[in-house]
């Protein structure tokens, strides 16, 4: 009982001892309980208004920004469970929509599930250098080697095609998450690893919703009409300049100056839209509009990390090789 | 015991893992509380909609809740037959009725028995699996077990994406999303028993139309 408290004590007081990540979690939820309140009153005030869309996404939003920071900020082990459980959701969605995946394709999905649990080890040791290989390079060996052994022919190179691809964008896209908790602390930088874990997830959640909102109340021009008929340029736009000065103003939870942490934010804007627009496209191609519903308002898992999973290893390998490839 | 046994087993590890690891989500579970007996008729696919169904049970009537199973299949030797009874809580029944002249139980007083009790049944009258989000033609037992017990609900299941994560003849399970849609409970409308196997078939045939 007393290893139970001291672990939970040690975490909290290790969590305390980080006023930045504190002050943006606090933030997080101020948020939240902001939007709550603004959606109630006017509700309250404008019943004729349509707001369950809102409240929805709002409540689940509560949910999401809980489940995050009670799994991140309190200790690094539930971090790496949760992110690897975070991949293989995705991966099992992704998988489960695709109408590439053939019958013979089965027993090897099996193995890209099994790669999650390894993946995620090397980033828990923090072995860079597996970690960066082992799935474009080891992976993509191994995965058409194990669709050759099923014995046929038909259809494979398609396969051999779709299921590494599946790979990179739920499993090694979303472990850069898990990876960044392993880049230590540097002179004038003491956030850490969970600075820039909340960082890039808050950046581009926000993106998120900076593009929705801007793109709801001043969007005309289509952006990609064919593909994803909500987009606009001035949702896009709006969103780009929004992120970049939220990540100015939330710079001290990177290694960035205020400025750099501005123009890599407008990048993680850019790459958000890219990894939204490209889930968009798949889903276009087998027609559904959400990958499923699994949460309230929102969709699928995918529906909510497609922009993750190209934001991560882009801010991940900025900040490294700006700050910690020579250190 | 047994009522012990299969609680932690099916509402406790079971639902864990086919939720989790499996991917599958249920909806309308609450059917199944809504009446204190039921006949659950679904699409069979996979040795896991046995798994789900039995999974979707609350504790206090699992033990009470029986999946039909063919005894050529499950029976084949003692062993299995004992787990089969014991651990899924099966009846195993003979897959046709004994013709003119033969001896032997018959399946539908098998099942009978059990509603009689006030038992719940678990019944997939396409016999055996079929082919993934493909129905097979419906056998005939269902309506005569319907129309013997008129007053006992039957609820609707179509369940999607188990047949690709087990399928017939597979025995590697290889997760995919899958949804267990549950319909209302209600009782036949039909009195005849084609009209009864007709009904059934489109209660569920429309749930599958659902997910469309």
């Amino acid at each position: 009982m007393n290893k139970v408290f001291s672990f939970f004590s040690d975490n909290i007081e290790k969590f305390s001892a980080n006023p930045e990540v504190m002050l943006v979690v606090g933030l997080i939820f101020g948020i939240l309980i902001f939007a709550t309140l603004l959606f109630f009153i006017w509700g309250k005030i404008k019943p004729e208004a349509n707001l369950t869309e809102l409240k929805q996404r709002t409540k689940s939003w509560w949910m999401m920004a809980t489940i995050f920071v009670a799994a991140t900020v309190f200790n690094p082990v539930i971090s790496f469970v949760a992110f690897g459980l975070l991949s293989f959701m995705a991966l099992r969605e992704l998988a489960s929509i695709s109408k590439n995946v053939r019958d013979e394709d089965r027993r090897v999905l099996i193995w890209c599930y099994l790669a999650i649990p390894v993946q995620y080890f090397f980033a828990y040791k923090g072995w860079h250098n597996l970690f960066l290989t082992f799935i474009p390079i080891f992976m993509f060996i191994w995965i058409p080697f194990m669709l050759i052994l099923q014995g046929t022919t038909e259809g494979i190179s398609r396969s051999m095609s779709v299921l590494p691809t599946q790979l990179m964008f739920t499993v090694f896209g979303i472990s850069h998450l898990g990876f960044m908790l392993t880049l230590p602390p540097l002179e004038g930088f003491h956030a850490g690893g969970r600075g820039l874990l909340l960082f890039i997830v808050f950046i581009t959640e926000m993106n998120d919703v900076f593009q929705f909102t801007w793109g709801k109340l001043l969007g005309h021009i289509k952006i990609l009409p064919k593909i994803s008929p909500n987009k606009t340029w001035e949702g896009f736009i709006g969103g780009v300049v929004t992120s970049s000065i939220v990540g100015y103003l939330l710079h001290f939870l990177t290694p960035l100056t205020a400025i750099e942490a501005m123009i890599v934010s407008g990048f993680i804007a850019c790459a958000g839209f890219i990894g939204d627009v490209v889930v968009s496209a798949i889903k276009r191609d087998i027609g559904k509009k959400d990958t499923s519903d699994i949460i309230p308002g929102h969709g699928g898992i995918l529906d909510r990390i497609d922009s993750l999973a190209i934001t991560a290893p882009v801010f991940f390998h900025i900040v490294f090789h700006m700050y910690y490839l020579h250190k | 015991m047994k009522r012990l046994t299969l609680s932690l087993l099916y509402c406790v590890l079971m639902r864990t893992f086919l939720k989790v690891i499996v991917g599958v989500v249920y909806r309308n579970r609450e059917a199944m509380k809504k009446v204190p007996q039921f006949v659950v008729v679904a699409n069979h696919n996979s040795h896991l909609d046995t798994m789900a169904l039995m999974s979707a049970c609350s504790p206090g009537l699992i033990a009470n809740t029986h999946p039909i199973a063919a005894g050529d299949y499950f029976g084949q030797s003692p062993m299995r037959a004992f787990f089969t009874r014991f651990f899924v809580n099966a009846i195993l029944i003979p897959r046709s009725r004994p013709k003119p002249g033969e001896t032997g139980p018959d399946p539908i007083d098998l099942m009978s028995a059990q509603l009689a009790k006030g038992h719940s049944l678990i019944l997939f009258p396409e016999g055996s699996r079929g082919e993934p989000e493909k129905f097979q033609k419906f056998k005939r037992g269902i309506g005569i077990l319907l129309e013997r017990h008129s007053d006992v609900h039957y609820i609707p299941v179509f369940m999607k994406g188990l047949g690709k994560s087990l399928p017939k003849g597979e025995t590697l399970l290889v997760p995919f999303n899958s949804l267990v849609l549950m319909g209302d409970p209600r009782k036949c409308e039909a009195k005849d028993v084609d009209g009864i196997v007709h009904e059934v078939e489109a209660a569920i045939r429309a749930l599958a139309a659902e997910t469309q």
